[in-house]
């Protein structure tokens, strides 16, 4: 016997833990879990889990081709296996002999010419039907259909012709097929088409699949291709057939089965088997012939039937199961899921599990889940206090902050940190940027100078031309020179130092830090603005405030004793063991007092000092060639960090968007950029598309945790900020009879429904013709409860007493205008007030007029939805 | 619809035909050719191989070769109605195929095989042959291995569509003895035949054969043997079959045999049409499978035994009236 049979492996249709290698005998295995009591030494590691215990061997039939197990539970281990010279033989592997099998074991089909059996297949529903493929003869059929439970018919062939090879006379032979398809063409595959069990498809030598119906053979749906190898329906999606030819897969779908659907990436080396996972859809394993991966293909979201014009969505992996071994052959197991076994030339066999990919999508609130094979997980967070340490999450800060009216206070803009929270620092540097960039630039429009809204420090300085040396120094003569100009003090005003006006004055603001307790930094402006007795002074009155740090008076102490003097030990000191201050701005302090004149970068570039102390410091004392680049470079550094504080450098430019986006692609916080932006020029800044996507984005947020409110407000906060952005009206009201709309006379209303409201209200002259269409003077339709004509004014809700009416006048009065609304079902099209309506819905769910059964109530989908933010 | 298998588009697969009386060197048996025949005859050795397995061939002066290239067509049912059983072989497809060829004189060499039959027509026929085809089959051309539909040659015809008259049958007939078996075996089991095979080609002529029964008795020595893209095909003495193992050689099930009409007096020569024809035709109006192979020189069918009889008879009949 040749030893070029490589292994191919079967798993039992039935029994999920057993199957059988065929090479050039069949062996039954059964898989178990490994080092279990019923493995017996003998049993072959499959995995680390499972092993492989030999049952039985059968080597009954020589010159095997192809093996078929049989499709139904009894009699089990029953298969067909396809010989080289086309007979086709059942037999069994290790049953004790019941009746039913002894039977057909030994059975031998035999075609009337022989030649090589490819391929066979049972059929799914009528299992006594086994179809076999067979090589081309030139006067005889490529596919035969046997039926196992026929018997020998002796008058088939006359006695003395037969020339068979012996076992003639055991009444075991049958030559007389039920069916005969595919003349004078070879049948390399064919399967059953488990949708209609009459129905085979074939894959023929010279290059066509055809569908024969065996009701009637004359015809077959018939198509020409060269991928004819192989063909294998989806067992989950049974119009979805794959073929192959070499290298190359084809998919097809019954339903459009004149080309395939699409072809997957062909492979350099010709494909040996593809087999479609019976645990997960769509699922297609391909292996080539000396490879030791298998390919696979999810199609799971592919959508089927498929149009011409898109690409395929198809997921492409390979998976290599025993690391260095070439695969033979492999076999998904039926029931588990994505696991299969793959054999090896040698028959080493491997256990082997694909596993699945995980999905994974974030809710809009903060919930996280993922999918791996059939199991969904779910993430929450934790909403103990054991997290209170812990940041929140954005989604939940987003939440919260929404629900505080964050970013609408438009008057002190400032104050939106506070409502944010107030512990976020970043936060908190740019609402006060704002707040002083808009100040400024409200300032700057009064004055018709400077451009609006561009402010930003950056800009400023980049028109500075003119420096003046000023006057240097405090109580104690030093020679610090101490730039200034009207665009730095305009520089410092932004950054919250000075205000506004001619003097250059820092009290009012040292005033407001020693008010709020940031003693260091008050004495380092203090410092800074050369006023080493203010910041001595301050020092104290931190040490000596409630809960003060007595530190402050040993600083205030070392720092009464600055002296200029190069080279004394006071100086050599500080340097040094400021280095070990903790507080920042006590070290810039030390810092600026032992510097050289124009060598400030320990102060400058000390990243725990707040961008706008670092940038006012730097109008002060950088001349005009070190500004600019240390604005440029620090600007740079803040738009890589997404640090919102450098906001102050870029102001709302384009450049500021840029910083916004690295700032939201680190936090996700599009509600803070929607409404910083919002600030910003509309021409420039609010037509840049990453504004307006994260405006969109903040809007679907609000829409998908219910904020239906909050979003409302958005809209009219950012209408009012960006005209633009101002919805046309979409919908119209028309006349039945004319066409026209009828909101024709009071087109000067921005809105339609407001108009009508005010007409029924108001009580004004033209009350009357409200109920008739302005075009034509012919009425409007009738509300469905009140009866009236549309237009007139709701009196009170049917239904609800007047006692009633009177408790809820505050809330009618709010309601008043909504009620007098046009609403309709669109499915009935009945209609009326609106008011009316919400109060018919709330009790029922049926149309309100009598002879119509709409379920109006249950068409609206957001109908039964309740906002989460309550009005 | 019926599809003509056109070797030539898709890889110009190009056959040589010659004959070669002896010294057969036994590398070239089984070489690496996708089609390959021999047959061997009284008279000489025919082979039929393509590009590739002719140029592995020495030159020799016992070989002479038929000039031209020949392509060889290959008649597949495509989408046909599979149902008719009968008749089959050269016989199914005289009236579609080799009576039109023949009416627009174009010289054909056939072969049947095991499997199917091959048409060998010369290259420089081509367009001919396309053309006057393509009033009976649907021509696919094969591009990258998809069918897709053929363009017209753009040959117009030349000649006046050929009144149907009767083909007389011009060349005298013989039928030898012997009976045969047409038959096939697993590509696989090859190797372990090889030299059986080789054997009874090569070395078995003359004595053995003639030491049992006489040439005159009308015996004929015929073997033919084809691998053609993978498959067996043997034409062999039914005696000579019981020379191979059990179980190796593919048999029919109602275990077949064939009787040979042997063509021709003088050698047939390469340029006559319609030889082919006249014996088919008949042969279709009966009703009577049939295999037919060329040589070099004759030409031989092959038709069921039982039927012999009435193939004779019926092909005497034309002869006469070809007369």
């Amino acid at each position: 016997m040749s030893s070029g049979y490589k292994p191919d492996i079967l798993w039992s249709p039935h029994h999920a833990d057993r199957y059988v290698i065929c090479d050039t005998e069949l062996s039954l295995y059964r898989i178990g879990p490994a080092g279990s009591s019923e493995t017996k030494a003998g049993a072959l590691p499959l995995s680390e889990e499972t092993a492989a215990t030999l049952l039985a061997i059968n080597s009954d039939t020589p010159y095997m081709k192809c093996v078929a197990w049989y499709p139904k539970q009894e009699p089990e281990c029953l298969l067909a296996v396809g010989q080289a010279n086309g007979r086709v033989v059942l037999t069994s592997l290790g049953q004790s002999h019941n009746s039913k099998c002894k039977e057909l074991v030994g059975k031998e089909f035999v075609p009337k010419h022989a030649r090589q059996c490819n391929t066979l297949a049972w059929n799914p529903v009528d299992s006594n039907w086994l179809a076999a493929g067979l090589d081309k003869h030139r006067a005889d059929f490529s596919v035969l259909i046997w039926d196992i439970s026929s018997k020998f018919s002796p008058e088939a062939v006359p006695a003395e012709k037969v020339r068979l090879s012996g076992d003639v006379d055991s009444g075991l032979v049958v030559t007389k097929p039920l069916y005969e398809l595919g003349q004078n063409d070879a049948c390399l595959s064919l399967c059953w088409l488990p949708r209609d069990h009459q129905k085979l498809l074939l894959a023929g030598m010279h290059r066509n699949l055809a569908i024969f119906d065996l009701r009637n053979t004359s015809q077959k749906t018939f198509v020409n291709t060269k991928a004819i190898q192989g063909v294998t329906v989806d067992p989950h999606f049974q119009d979805r057939v794959a073929s192959f030819f070499e290298g190359q897969v084809a998919i097809w779908d019954l339903r459009k089965f004149e080309k395939p659907v699409f072809t997957l990436t062909e492979q350099p080396k010709p494909l040996t088997k593809v087999a479609w996972c019976p645990t997960r859809m769509g699922l297609l394993a391909t292996l080539t012939r000396d490879s030791n991966i298998i390919r696979l293909y999810d199609m799971q979201h592919t959508p089927m039937p498929f149009g011409d014009e898109v690409e395929p969505t198809i997921i492409e992996r390979s998976v290599q199961p025993c690391s260095e071994s070439i695969i033979s052959s492999f076999a998904w197991h039926p029931s588990a899921q994505n696991r299969m076994v793959v054999v090896s030339p040698n028959r080493v066999m491997n256990d082997f599990t694909v596993f699945e990919r995980i999905s994974l999508a974030w809710s809009s609130t903060t919930a996280l889940m993922w999918a791996c094979g059939r199991h969904l997980y779910e993430c929450t967070e934790d909403a103990g206090q054991g997290v209170a340490a812990a940041e929140k999450d954005i989604a939940t800060k987003m939440r919260e902050r929404a629900q505080s009216h964050y970013g609408h206070d438009t008057v002190q803009v400032w104050r939106n940190h506070v409502l944010a929270g107030g512990d976020d620092p970043q936060l908190r540097s740019l609402w006060y940027t704002l707040h002083y960039i808009l100040h400024c630039s409200a300032a700057a429009l009064q004055e018709t100078i400077g451009p609006f809204k561009a402010y930003s420090v950056k800009v400023i300085l980049e028109c500075t031309t003119e420096t003046r040396r000023c006057w240097s120094g405090s109580d104690r003569q030093t020679d610090v020179p101490w730039y200034h100009s009207e665009e730095r003090s305009l520089a410092l005003q932004l950054c919250g130092w000075i205000s506004r006006g001619p003097d250059i004055d820092v009290e009012p603001f040292l005033k407001s830090l020693e008010q709020e307790g940031e003693w260091e930094r008050a004495a380092a402006v203090a410092l800074f603005n050369l006023d080493i007795r203010r910041a001595i002074q301050i020092l104290n009155k931190g040490a000596s405030a409630e809960k003060g740090d007595l530190n402050l008076n040993v600083v205030a102490m070392a720092l009464s004793g600055y002296t200029d003097e190069k080279n004394s030990l006071w100086r050599e000191m500080c340097s040094s063991l400021r280095l070990q201050l903790k507080k920042p701005y006590l070290c810039v302090m030390f810092a600026f007092l032992t510097s050289e004149p124009g060598a400030y970068d320990a102060v400058l570039y000390e990243s725990r000092v707040a961008v706008r102390d670092r940038v006012a410091f730097a109008c002060m004392f950088l001349n005009d060639a070190q500004l600019p680049r240390y604005i440029d470079k620090l600007a740079n550094e803040m738009k890589e960090a997404g640090n919102l504080e450098g906001i102050l450098l870029t102001g709302l430019t384009k450049d500021g968007v840029d910083l916004m986006e690295s700032y939201v692609d680190q936090t996700g916080d599009v509600q803070t950029a929607s409404f910083c932006m919002l600030k910003g020029s509309p021409g420039e800044v609010l037509k840049d598309p990453r504004v307006q996507c994260w405006i969109e984005n903040y809007r679907n947020l609000l829409d998908a945790w219910r904020f239906w409110h909050k979003r409302a407000e958005f809209d009219i906060h950012r209408s009012k900020l960006d005209s633009s952005s101002k919805p046309l009206a979409q919908v119209f009201v028309s006349c039945n009879f004319c066409g026209k709309s009828i909101s024709y006379s009071c087109s000067a209303m921005p809105h339609q429904g407001r108009g009508f409201s005010q007409y029924g209200v108001s009580g004004s002259p033209t009350k009357s013709k409200v109920t008739s269409c302005p075009g034509c003077r012919k009425p409007l339709p009738r509300c469905a409860l009140c009866l009236m004509n549309m237009g007139t004014p709701v009196s009170s809700c049917p239904g609800t007493g007047k006692a009633d009416e009177k408790a809820d006048l505050t809330r009618d009065k709010k309601l008043a205008q909504f009620n007098n609304w046009f609403t309709w079902c669109h499915n009935c099209r009945h209609g009326g007030h609106a008011g009316h309506m919400l109060s018919w819905f709330r009790d029922h769910s049926e149309c309100p007029v009598s002879a119509c059964t709409c379920k109006c109530m249950q068409l609206d989908t957001t109908g039964n939805l309740v906002p989460s933010d309550s009005v | 619809m019926a599809r003509l298998k056109n070797e030539c588009s898709s890889s110009t697969v190009k056959r040589k035909v010659w004959s070669w009386s002896e010294g057969f060197p036994s590398q070239t048996f089984l070489g690496r050719c996708k089609f390959f025949s021999l047959t061997e005859t009284p008279e000489d050795y025919t082979i039929i191989v393509d590009e590739d397995g002719f140029k592995e061939l020495p030159e020799s002066e016992y070989l002479s070769v038929a000039e031209a290239t020949w392509l060889a067509l290959n008649v597949v049912s495509g989408g046909g109605n599979a149902t008719s059983s009968q008749p089959i072989g050269v016989t199914k497809i005289a009236k579609s195929v080799i009576a039109p060829l023949a009416d627009h004189n174009i010289s054909v060499f056939m072969l049947s095989t095991y499997q199917t039959d091959f048409i060998l027509v010369r290259e420089r026929d081509l367009p001919m042959v396309m053309h006057t085809l393509s009033s009976e089959f649907t021509l696919l051309r094969v591009v990258n291995g998809e069918a897709v539909a053929a363009n017209s040659t753009g040959v117009t015809n030349g000649f006046v569509k050929p009144k149907l008259v009767p083909r007389p049958i011009i060349h005298p007939l013989s039928s030898p003895s012997n009976m045969f078996c047409v038959t096939s075996l697993d590509p696989d089991t090859l190797p372990s035949v090889a030299t059986l095979l080789m054997d009874v080609m090569f070395y078995s002529g003359g004595a053995k054969e003639t030491g049992g029964q006489s040439e005159d008795s009308g015996h004929i020595r015929f073997f033919s043997f084809s691998l053609i893209e993978g498959y067996i095909s043997l034409v062999m003495d039914e005696q000579t079959t019981r020379r191979f193992p059990n179980n190796v050689l593919f048999t029919s099930a109602s275990g077949e045999l064939w009787k040979m009409v042997r063509i021709g007096g003088q050698p047939l020569g390469f340029d006559e049409c319609g030889i082919v024809a006249q014996i088919s035709e008949p042969l279709a109006t009966a009703d009577i499978p049939a295999y037919y192979i060329s040589t070099f020189k004759f030409d031989h069918a092959l038709v069921p035994e039982e039927n012999i009889q009435s193939v004779i008879g019926a092909l005497r009949t034309n002869e006469s009236t070809g007369q």
